[in-house]
């Protein structure tokens, strides 16, 4: 990887400021960089940045190299770190944090299953009210990674043979009345 | 080996010292040798010798075996020999009948061989052995302690010592370099962690030790020479002329109004030059004692004696200015004294990479500490030298601490003092701060929550030591900006940070003339300049020289709190000196055979106490006893062998040196 000067005009600090002020963010200051998260975490070897510098970009008011990061997406939710930060930082509410700013200003990894499936489970929920299995996940792969199709096609075929997957696209009655929720949050948020 | 003292009935100790001395020695191997050696009755080893029992066990033996010499082998004779001497006195033996033998510190923490290093140990215990055998009774002897106690350095040290060991009825000389007492904390704006106003604490203390009856306060004094030792120590001060009487001004401050120098143009000293002042001033207005000075440098008429002297008229009522003032010298006596003379801080120029002195924003934190001072050169308020009001603000830590090329020690201070001027620098301009920093160290009461409190006000801290300051912008958003090169190794990068305003945290050293008072007061420095303690946990305040205490920076960098609890140590120990009224002296002093002394005097010269004299009358030399230190400089010297000293006669050194080459 190529090492780049990181100049001053490139941080953000005005939306670390609100970062820190809004739910969730409130105990990111008291970070001391201990790296418990990171220790704690049972994915961070698999991440490109550690939860502990994720921490340090945002308050360093690094915008996109936090919503560019995998590691939020590779965040399980298992609260480890939550449970072990010895300043009681919700990291795993921080998470949850940037992946909403990052679908939402479209700076997730592209082609990175995660964010996508992410972004397709809601978009389908959205538009039909329920969650069709088959097409979320046959969505997904088409837009991370279309030759996972091949392998997944013989388990597919096997549960589609058992009555196991539907293909039918379910959807609910009164549809307008669920997307009053998701506008409702978006107001708080 | 001589029957000189009777039949000798050796007793041999060899502790374990836990796994000290037992992971490297075999200390059974080493006591079962010590039992086949001549003269020795009974030889044990023990975890820990100089506990209760290890004791008793000593005391047990010498009423059982009869023993009348005693050997112990174990940690350094500074740390316990006075221990082990107590417990064979206790048993009823002389307790110079005792000698202690170091296998820690000269043994097994040296040495990894366990084999080489038992046979040492032995080597040791053997020498110990044959010198003991010739070793005769001796008596303390107790000199007089004089009450009165000096006290060298008024800063928060100085004056809590001077002000402890007032309140208990006992005379205190105060003496300070500069005009006026107060020393660096008077510079400085707020404490942490509490952010209690540094004046507000400190001025009460200051007039106290004006107005104490006790206390005789010499400022713009020195002391020049110290002779003597702990109970007597003489001591002359010179204080230096200010021309101005110290009796007669009431610090009116109208001859200041009057100078001829309608502008101030001369550097203030206690601004660091922030600000000016005029040739006659006054360091600052809470200064003690509240009496002008004038700076012969500066001053037109002690320059040149062709001034109308303004400053006199304005006087004339009082007559507290005298241009004829000289220098004058004070004797007194007192049986202790206590340094506190404190520390000065790094010169940046010596890093050049941070550009102090060569880009005008960038400051150190005594300096910042007088820009946030509401009585400062601006009236508190933090601007640049160019009148800006900073918008971003970088505090550099470590700058002259922490590094092989400059001083290795960390000063301690430095990452609360920027914590708090970060604090402070925020709410004085609501500017972003940078903490560079390489580890925040906040160990103290109250210190890692003040360290948490500015965390949350959103100072930024950057963990990397900054490698270079520069004005070279390399992008348009740079232009006229100091900028801050470092990695942040916390997200990772390396970063260019621009800076309105540079802080330069810098570490604390010994003053440039710690040299000079080490060698004055007699006194040991450790290797980094600092005083040296005479054990550096049990003993931190008492120096190796009897009745010398040293308190404050001057021992090694600390902050106020810890600086006036070792003053309050310092005060105590000279009060328990002072209280007991005299002090015993170890009695490994010199005498002289006076039948075969030939008068030849080679030896009055050499030694460093004074404490030879001359009697012409019977044409002999004499020691005095109370003076000699016992360090054996004239025995050698003696042209015909007739000054002996105890503890060290020739039989002991000789059966030593027989024993430690004797191969077992």
């Amino acid at each position: 990887m190529e090492r780049q000067i990181r100049y001053q005009r490139e941080a953000n600090l005005e939306w670390a400021r609100q970062f820190t002020k809004q739910p969730g963010g409130e105990r990111l200051l008291s970070c001391i960089q201990c790296g418990t998260c990171s220790g704690a975490c049972p994915l961070s070897i698999y991440m490109d940045l550690t939860p502990r510098q994720v921490i340090a970009l945002v308050r360093e008011g690094f915008r996109e190299d936090a919503l560019r990061s995998k590691t939020i997406w590779l965040c399980a939710s298992c609260y480890a770190c939550a449970v072990e930060c010895p300043q009681k930082i919700s990291i795993t509410d921080i998470m949850y944090r940037l992946k909403r700013e990052a679908i939402r200003s479209n700076l997730y990894p592209k082609r990175f299953p995660i964010p996508v499936l992410a972004r397709e489970f809601c978009e389908m929920v959205r538009r039909r009210g329920r969650n069709s299995e088959f097409w979320v996940v046959f969505r997904m792969a088409l837009r991370s990674n279309p030759f996972v199709l091949f392998s997944m096609a013989r388990t597919g075929w096997d549960l589609w043979r058992t009555g196991r997957l539907s293909l039918r696209k379910e959807r609910i009655r009164r549809i307008n009345d669920l997307q009053f929720i998701p506008a409702a949050s978006k107001e708080v948020d | 080996m001589s029957e000189r003292n009777g039949e000798v009935r050796i007793g041999v100790y060899i502790c374990h010292c836990g796994v000290n001395i037992a992971a490297t020695v075999d200390v059974r191997a080493v006591a079962e040798y010590a039992a086949t050696l001549p003269g020795v009755v009974v030889a044990r080893d023990y975890k820990y010798m100089c506990s209760d029992p290890g004791q008793e066990m000593i005391q047990q033996d010498i009423r059982d075996h009869q023993l009348n010499r005693v050997v112990v082998a174990a940690c350094s004779p500074s740390l316990h020999e006075r221990t082990f001497r107590n417990a064979v006195e206790r048993a009823g033996l002389n307790p110079f009948f005792f000698q202690m033998v170091n296998i820690r510190e000269h043994d097994s923490w040296v040495h990894s061989d366990r084999e080489a290093a038992t046979e040492k140990a032995k080597d040791l215990v053997r020498a110990a052995v044959m010198r003991v055998y010739f070793h005769k009774p001796l008596e303390r002897r107790r000199v007089p302690v004089n009450p009165d106690v000096l006290v060298v350095g008024g800063g928060i040290a100085g004056i809590h010592a001077a002000l402890t060991v007032a309140n208990s009825g006992k005379r205190v000389y105060l003496v300070e370099r500069e005009p006026t007492i107060g020393g660096h904390m008077a510079q400085f704006d707020k404490t942490f962690p509490t952010l209690d106003c540094a004046a507000c604490i400190l001025t009460p203390k200051m007039s106290a030790v004006k107005e104490h009856p006790n206390i005789t306060l010499w400022t713009y004094s020195e002391v020049v020479s110290v002779d003597g030792s702990v109970g007597d120590y003489r001591v002359v001060v010179k204080r230096k002329p200010r021309y101005v009487r110290e009796d007669l001004c009431v610090g009116c401050l109208q001859c200041i109004e009057a100078c001829v120098f309608k502008e101030a143009k001369f550097d203030d000293e206690f601004n660091l030059g922030l600000s000016k002042r005029k040739p006659i001033y006054i360091p600052f207005p809470q200064a003690t004692p509240k009496v002008v000075v004038i700076d012969p440098e500066a001053c037109i008429q002690l320059r040149t004696g062709k001034c109308k002297k303004a400053c006199l008229e304005a006087c004339a009522e009082r007559g507290a200015i005298d241009f004829e003032q000289k220098e004058t010298y004070e004797e007194i006596h007192v049986g202790s004294i206590i340094i506190a003379t404190g520390f000065q801080t790094f010169d940046p120029r010596r890093m050049p990479q941070y550009g102090y002195g060569k880009y005008p924003n960038v400051y150190t934190t005594l300096e910042v500490e007088r820009l946030v001072n509401a009585s400062g050169p601006t009236g508190g308020q933090v601007v640049t030298r160019d009148g800006r009001v900073p918008e971003s603000v970088g505090i550099i830590l470590c700058v002259g601490s922490r590094d092989e090329r400059t001083n290795r020690w960390c000063s301690r201070v430095c990452c609360m003092t920027s914590l708090k001027l970060a604090h402070l620098i925020k709410e004085h301009t609501g500017a972003e701060v940078f903490i560079f920093y390489i580890d925040m160290r906040a160990a103290g009461k109250g210190y890692e929550e003040f360290y948490q409190r500015v965390l949350n006000e959103g100072v930024h801290f950057v963990r990397g030591r900054v490698a270079e300051i520069t004005d070279w912008a390399m992008d348009p958003s740079e232009e006229g900006k100091l900028i801050a090169r470092v990695e942040d190794t916390n997200t990772g990068f390396v970063r260019r940070i621009p800076l309105d305003m540079v802080v330069l945290a810098v570490g604390l050293e010994p003053q440039f003339d710690a040299l000079n008072v080490q060698r004055l007061f007699g006194i040991g420095c450790s290797m980094d300049g600092f005083f040296l303690e005479r054990h550096p946990k049990l003993a931190p305040s008492p120096t190796y020289t009897d009745g010398i205490f040293i308190a404050g920076v001057c021992q090694g960098p600390k902050d106020i709190p810890d600086s006036v609890m070792q003053a309050g140590y310092a005060a105590a120990e000279a009060i328990a000196l002072a209280d007991t009224g005299f002090f015993e002296l170890e009695p490994n002093t010199a005498y002289i055979i006076a039948e075969e002394c030939s008068g030849c005097k080679t030896c009055i010269p050499l030694c460093p106490y004074q404490a030879i004299t001359f009697n012409e009358e019977k044409k002999k030399a004499f020691v005095n006893e109370v003076l000699c230190k016992g360090c054996g400089t004239c025995v050698a010297a003696c042209p015909s062998g007739s000054i002996k000293q105890n503890l060290f006669e020739d039989e002991e050194i000789f059966s030593e040196i027989e024993g430690v080459l004797a191969y077992a």
